[in-house]
């Protein structure tokens, strides 16, 4: 470690330790120690199939999980089942989005918008989605229509209540502030409610896209004939296990693209939250 | 009860405000009841600085809360310029002491937000919010975002805000309470100059006694459980003038008579909840 010297908690004498409290890293390190869980991974993932020590039926090796992908994308039409997966969670996100985002804040901003619908919001929050699958498909049949339903009642309670939650924690003082300086109640909504939690509605839209994908699994996994979920489930019936795998592998490359969409699009649309401005 | 009764029969054509036996009881849950405020009744000249001076508890705030309009009493009138307060209004503008400058806008913004709201031309918001930026010593930073600013600074936005916006009156709620005593002291006499340059009116709530002996054309100090005016103070030894930076108080006579007078009757009144360093 030849940054020892920079540090300013490391004195003379002082032995540097890997774990302390309070102590932050370096980009650098933080940056190897990211690529290493994932070399451990698949170091261990190599030994005990090369070793012999599962059934290679069960658990393909490292690259054939690859090769299958490439497989998929190439041969058999991957990329749209992908394409697919991708519309039914925009679609589905977009239209909880478009009823959670007004509601929840007039939730969190007026008492009697929350008093009449709180009470449902929490009954269905307490719902599991998967429960109405049966349901689902007996009233829109094994089109877009139930996959996009379940999508919509798995995301959007809790939408509701975390943006709820973060309009009522706008401090008072703020719209007193309003007030005081002679705002009307759509004046004090537009120009100090939506702007004041506008940030966090994008903090919980990311969390509950990360729930939608979930759901997106179950829904194709039960009544689907394309999509990701649909390509896994019928991968299933030929012991295809290195393309199951290649579907988590898409599925989770997917969840990390999405999230990291939202973290740039808070950093763009926010700058002011940071203390430099920029 | 003596003085207050005096203040109420004084309030004249001069008042800009006056309360009348203004109670407050807050409501507990089991049918409880809190008498927070009782019968505060007192009145203030425009262009004054009347500061409400008073131990933790004594329900100071709720006071000025109520002349905001934020809250309501429930028993008693407030009147400014004779009209009954029925509700916040762009002519009593409030400064907190938590710090209420808008994240998502430039300091230069934040102080055309009150004109904005009541209409004013997109020039003369401009040019007014610079002219009051300046005022506060921040012409530098009108482009920066409140994040970036520390503590000193954002309550200047606040304070540069309220004024833009033309307010009859100017309340302040502790507004150098969550300061460091140094940026405090210089906001104090920020806060000096800018009420001799502006001729504002002010209602200022603190429960720092030599703030109040600095600022104050008039100190009304409360008493706790339930709060009312125990003494209205008008400090004489400045007669009649100002005093722009804080030495120059120490050069008067009575200063010290009088700071001694109000950490008796804070002392008195603290009571059983403060503690020793609280009192001294």
């Amino acid at each position: 470690m030849s940054r020892h010297a920079e540090s300013p908690t490391a004195r003379a004498g002082t032995r540097r330790r890997w774990l302390e409290f309070l102590r932050p890293i370096s980009t650098t390190q933080a940056f190897v120690l990211g690529i290493s869980v994932w070399v451990i991974f698949f170091a261990a993932w190599e030994f005990v199939t090369l070793r012999g020590m599962v059934n290679p039926l069960l658990v393909p090796r490292a690259q054939d999980v690859i090769l299958a992908l490439y497989d998929l994308l190439a041969n058999r039409g991957f990329a749209v089942d992908i394409g697919v997966s991708i519309l039914r969670i925009l679609g589905s996100f977009l239209a909880a989005c478009l009823i959670a985002i007004p509601l929840g804040v007039l939730m969190g901003s007026f008492r009697a918008v929350e008093a009449f619908a709180n009470p449902f919001v929490s009954a269905w929050r307490y719902l599991p989605a998967p429960a109405f699958i049966p349901i689902l498909l007996a009233w829109f049949g094994t089109g877009e229509e139930p996959k996009i339903a379940l999508l919509f009642l798995g995301v959007i309670w809790f939408l509701i209540t975390l943006i709820m939650d973060h309009t009522r924690n706008i401090r008072d003082e703020l719209l007193e502030t309003a007030m005081t300086l002679g705002a009307s109640r759509a004046q004090i909504l537009w120009t100090v409610v939506v702007p004041a939690v506008l940030p966090n509605i994008l903090v919980s839209m990311r969390q509950m896209l990360a729930i939608a994908w979930t759901y997106l699994v179950i829904a194709e996994i039960i009544a689907a004939t394309n999509g990701i979920g649909a390509v896994m489930w019928r991968a299933r019936r030929f012991l295809d296990t290195d393309e199951i795998l290649a579907g988590i592998l898409v599925i989770g490359v997917l969840g990390l693209l999405f999230d990291l969409l939202f973290r740039w699009l808070h950093h763009v649309l926010f700058p002011y939250l940071s203390r430099t401005g920029q | 009860m003596n003085q207050a009764t005096q203040a109420r029969t004084t309030a004249g054509a001069h008042a800009k405000l006056v309360l009348e036996d203004v109670g407050k009881v807050f409501q507990l849950r089991k049918g409880e009841q809190i008498e927070a405020i009782k019968d505060v009744s007192f009145s203030m000249k425009e262009n004054e600085v009347c500061v409400i001076l008073g131990p933790s508890g004594c329900g100071k705030s709720t006071v000025l809360r109520m002349v905001a309009g934020l809250d309501d009493p429930t028993s008693g009138r407030l009147l400014l310029d004779g009209r009954e307060i029925g509700g916040p209004g762009s002519d009593r503008g409030m400064v907190f002491q938590t710090y209420t400058s808008f994240d998502w806008q430039t300091v230069q913004t934040n102080v055309e937000y009150g004109m904005r709201l009541n209409g004013v031309p997109k020039k003369e918001r401009r040019e007014k919010a610079a002219h009051y930026i300046e005022l506060v010593g921040l012409s530098r930073f009108a482009d920066a975002y409140p994040k970036q600013l520390s503590g000193g600074m954002k309550q200047r936005v606040a304070i540069a805000r309220t004024l833009a916006n033309d307010p009859e009156l100017v309340l302040m709620d502790e507004p150098f309470g969550a300061l460091d005593a140094q940026t405090r002291w210089h906001m104090q006499e920020l806060m000096m100059s800018i009420v001799e340059s502006t001729r504002t009116s002010v209602l200022m709530v603190t429960h720092d006694i030599e703030e109040a002996i600095f600022l104050a054309d008039r100190i009304e100090f409360m008493s706790r459980h339930p709060g009312s005016i125990l003494e209205e103070i008008v400090p004489a030894f400045k007669k009649g003038k100002r005093v722009t930076r804080k030495e120059q108080l120490l050069d008067l006579d009575g200063f010290g008579d009088l700071e001694r007078h109000v950490m008796k009757l804070m002392r008195e009144q603290g009571g059983d909840e403060a503690t020793p360093a609280e009192r001294a």
